[in-house]
């Protein structure tokens, strides 16, 4: 059997103090442990920005490639070897912005990969500029006068391009990131999981207290495989409504 | 006559292609030998296309510009190319066409409209034609019935019709030449430069191909997705973009697959940084690079050799790379092989630089005779690792993949041999690290590879007599129009030679500055406007050419204006 220490490495990671990154990683190593993975048998791909390192910091075959492209290179190493299991990491600025191509495409190709999105809705690593995620009106400093940009809806785009598997998930609540990372990992097909974290330091405005009234779960009531009720609830925006959105069977 | 050229031209969609097809078969399975390019317009139906036909007794690299005998499927190709048929050349029509009769040239006039009516179906040209080109060149019908029967299998009334419009074409021309039939070669068939590339790379253990078309190289997507319906060991993939295609092929690459994707210049411009990561991370890829006009969208379907310094500097920072130049359709085939090797043993990108003149045309060949020029085993996998030992191990029992003694590479699913394969800089195992020292042990990790390839690679040597008045230098796709001129000279005793230069990166500076700084005239011919090999030459060598013939209309040179040339240098 993997236990959870099989999946550390001599470093530490280096985020900032109260990153929505540690509640990630944390999620990964224990989804991981939970499923039994070995580390030769899991591939961890990521891209660039301050999400991306975390396969460095996991004690399992990483591929840290390029900015916006783990999908691809997930994808392509899933199809060469279908027996790894195929982890791609994105963030909202990777993912949705640079990678917004690959992420539609990889929906509608359906390979059997899992997609986690760490959405904190800021780039990090370049120092808190909007992302694609940021609300209109969003001040930073590459938009001093407001973001005029509507935001990416990537639960609804999801959807829309064929992914057979959405869920949305917080980086505050470990036990259900890791029952909501099990769920998407064990579908055949791709799994989109994107998840919602705050940025202490760009992002301070989203702090304990704004996600606390903020991240609901969705659980009961909701026919999973009626595309269009999912999409009623992806456009839902009086909350950020965590749980599994959207589970369909791959045609 | 050892040696004819025939040339067939019309607008795009009215069979052109499917004329050459047969006319190119009938002489193949007649015993001739065969180079055809094709010209033609980025436009689907309509415009104006044009397909050359060299039939030979010998083998031929090259087309040439003097005709024959012009197929003009229309009043546009008549017009066109009716300066560039030879005197006593002949000229087939449809009757209907306009045209000045004149002592030099044999009009054969086909009387289209009639036999169209008497089969009550249109468009015949190509069926009639034809068959009027085969009585004209003096094959015998019943090879022709039988290459039609061939070509159109499967398709019970369109294969009556063809044939018996290709007949009563037949029978309304006359017989010029005699060329009957001689010895085949069973083993010779008609390949392009992409079906040598798509079949060098199958031999060579191609298991993964992922291409975004792209004119002049879909020929190798089309290729590889039939041999992937045939066979459940290759994945042939069609992304949403050239920057997938890389990312994919270097996904599938890292998990195990040997893998490829292929593109022309704006493609290729979008795969760059990915390039990079290739070097960086040490992922085996081979990437075909089939040069058009640019810049951008360019003349998409001419050829032009303009890519090459473009190519040779592809990347941001140093990191090894290889760039092979095949010349001929035959080194397609086995420099394809060589950069599946190299990628494989050396665990880099390689290029394979191509353009529009060699991926699209045809000539017949038997490339199982071409093993001998390289060859490795290729079923066994080079340089990856199964069983990992404990000094090959950090202190978390990580792989030190990156080692500065370690050649090898572990796959996925190799118990113990678990690393990052990392973009970042990184240590023995992959973490991201910044510390200078390791910074520096790791680039002189990577150039090595460099000088490793060099001393693998076949030495350069020069095409014709040693002490020649004048040496030409060029590259790619113009050897064979240039090594046919040279052997012209040769034979009227002027005395020229050639350096064709294969391997442009690693740059075999010591090699080439010796043979370059022993000629008495160099003359550089390129298919581009400002000589990107010479100032390759120049950068590495240091010897600048000054006599320059350079190209750049979007057409190939031919074998007459490669001659003058020379013999203008030689004075």
């Amino acid at each position: 059997m993997v236990e959870l220490k099989d999946f550390n490495r001599q470093e530490s990671p280096n985020w900032c103090p109260g990153c929505g990154n540690f509640g990630i990683i944390v999620a990964v190593k224990n989804t991981l442990t939970e499923l039994n993975f070995t580390p030769e048998n899991t591939v961890l791909v990521s891209g660039v920005g301050c999400f991306a390192k975390l396969p460095y910091w996991v004690r399992v075959n990483g591929f840290v490639g390029l900015h916006g492209r783990s999908l691809p290179v997930a994808q392509g190493a899933k199809l060469a070897n279908p027996n790894l299991n195929v982890i791609a990491f994105g963030g909202d600025g990777d993912g949705y912005g640079e990678g917004g191509n690959h992420f539609l495409h990889a929906c509608r190709r359906n390979v059997n990969i899992t997609y986690i999105v760490h959405n904190n809705s800021v780039f990090g690593l370049t120092t808190g500029q909007y992302s694609p995620t940021a609300e209109k009106g969003r001040k930073s400093k590459s938009s001093l006068l407001g973001s005029t940009e509507q935001p990416v809806n990537p639960l609804a785009l999801a959807i829309a391009s064929g992914a057979t598997f959405v869920a949305r998930a917080y980086a505050g609540n470990l036990k259900e990131t890791v029952e909501i990372m099990k769920k998407a990992i064990q579908h055949q097909g791709f799994a989109f999981v994107d998840v919602i974290q705050p940025c202490p330091s760009y992002m301070p405005q989203h702090d304990l207290k704004y996600f606390q009234e903020q991240i609901v779960y969705v659980k009961e009531g909701l026919e999973r495989s009626s595309k269009l009720k999912a999409m009623e609830l992806a456009f839902k925006d009086d909350k950020i409504y965590c749980g599994i959105i959207y589970s369909g069977e791959k045609e | 006559m050892d040696d004819i050229v025939l040339r067939v031209g019309g607008k795009a969609g009215t069979g052109l292609v499917t004329a050459t097809n047969i006319l190119t078969t009938i002489a193949l399975k007649s015993g001739y030998q065969i180079f055809s390019s094709k010209d033609y317009a980025s436009q689907i139906r309509g415009g104006h296309n044009y397909h050359t036909i060299r039939i030979s007794k010998e083998n031929v690299d090259a087309d040439s510009n003097e005709i024959d005998i012009l197929i003009a499927f229309d009043q546009l190709t008549l017009d066109k190319h009716i300066g560039s048929v030879k005197e006593k050349g002949i000229v087939l029509i449809n009757e209907n066409i306009k045209f000045e009769e004149t002592n030099e040239i044999n009009f054969v006039k086909i009387n289209i409209l009639e036999i169209e009516n008497k089969l009550n179906q249109k468009n015949l040209h190509n069926a009639i034609f034809s068959g009027a080109a085969v009585k004209i060149l003096g094959f015998q019908w019943e090879i022709c019935e039988t290459v039609i029967n061939n070509h159109f299998n499967h398709k019970k009334e369109l294969l009556r019709l063809f044939r018996e419009a290709s007949l009563l074409g037949y029978n309304q021309a006359k017989v010029f030449f005699e060329y009957s039939s001689q010895n085949t070669d069973e083993n010779l068939s008609l390949i392009s430069g992409n079906d040598a590339i798509s079949l060098g790379a199958l031999k060579a253990g191609l298991t993964f191909h992922v291409q975004y078309p792209m004119t002049p190289v879909t020929g190798i997507l089309h290729y590889l997705e039939k041999e992937s319906a045939k066979n459940k060991k290759i994945t042939v993939i069609q992304p949403e973009d050239e920057i997938a295609a890389i990312n994919m092929a270097l996904g599938a690459s890292y998990s195990g697959a040997r893998a490829m994707t292929a593109t022309s210049g704006g493609g290729f411009a979008l795969m760059i940084e990915s390039v990079g990561l290739a070097g960086m991370a040490e992922v085996p890829l081979v990437i075909i690079e089939g040069q058009r006009p640019g810049p951008s969208t360019g003349l998409p379907t001419k050829t032009e050799q303009g890519d090459l310094k473009f190519v040779v500097n592809a990347g941001t920072g140093d990191f090894p790379l290889a760039v092979i130049a095949p010349s001929t359709i035959e080194e397609c085939y086995t420099e394809t092989k060589r950069a599946f090797y190299f990628a494989e043993k050396y665990q880099l990108p390689v290029i394979v630089l191509v353009d529009k003149h060699l991926t699209e045309s045809f000539k017949s060949t038997d490339l199982s005779t071409e093993e001998k020029e390289f060859t490795f085993d290729y079923n066994k996998r080079i340089n990856i690792i199964t069983k990992i030992n404990d000094t090959q191990l950090n202190e978390v029992g990580l792989f030190k993949r990156y080692d500065p003694k370690e050649t090898g590479r572990t796959l996925p699913g190799t118990k113990d041999g678990v690393y990052t394969c990392a973009g970042d800089e990184h240590n023995a195992v992959g973490q991201i690290i910044e510390d200078p020292e390791i910074r520096i042990e790791m680039v002189h990790r990577r150039l090595e590879k460099t000088k490793l390839i060099e001393k693998e690679l076949p030495l350069p040597e020069l095409i014709g007599p040693e002490d020649a008045d004048l040496t030409i230098v060029s590259w790619g796709s113009n050897f064979g129009v240039i090594s046919e001129a040279i052997n012209i000279l040769n034979k009227e005793e002027k005395k020229v030679n050639f350096l064709n230069i294969k391997y442009v990166l690693p740059f075999q500076k010591e090699a080439i500055k010796s043979l370059l700084s022993k000629a008495k005239k160099l003359l550089l011919i390129e298919n581009n406007i400002v000589g990107q090999l010479g100032q390759l030459i120049a950068e590495n060598t240091g010897i600048v050419i000054e006599n320059k013939f350079l190209k750049y209309n979007g057409q190939t040179f031919n074998v007459n204006e490669i001659y003058q040339e020379a013999k203008r240098w030689l004075g």
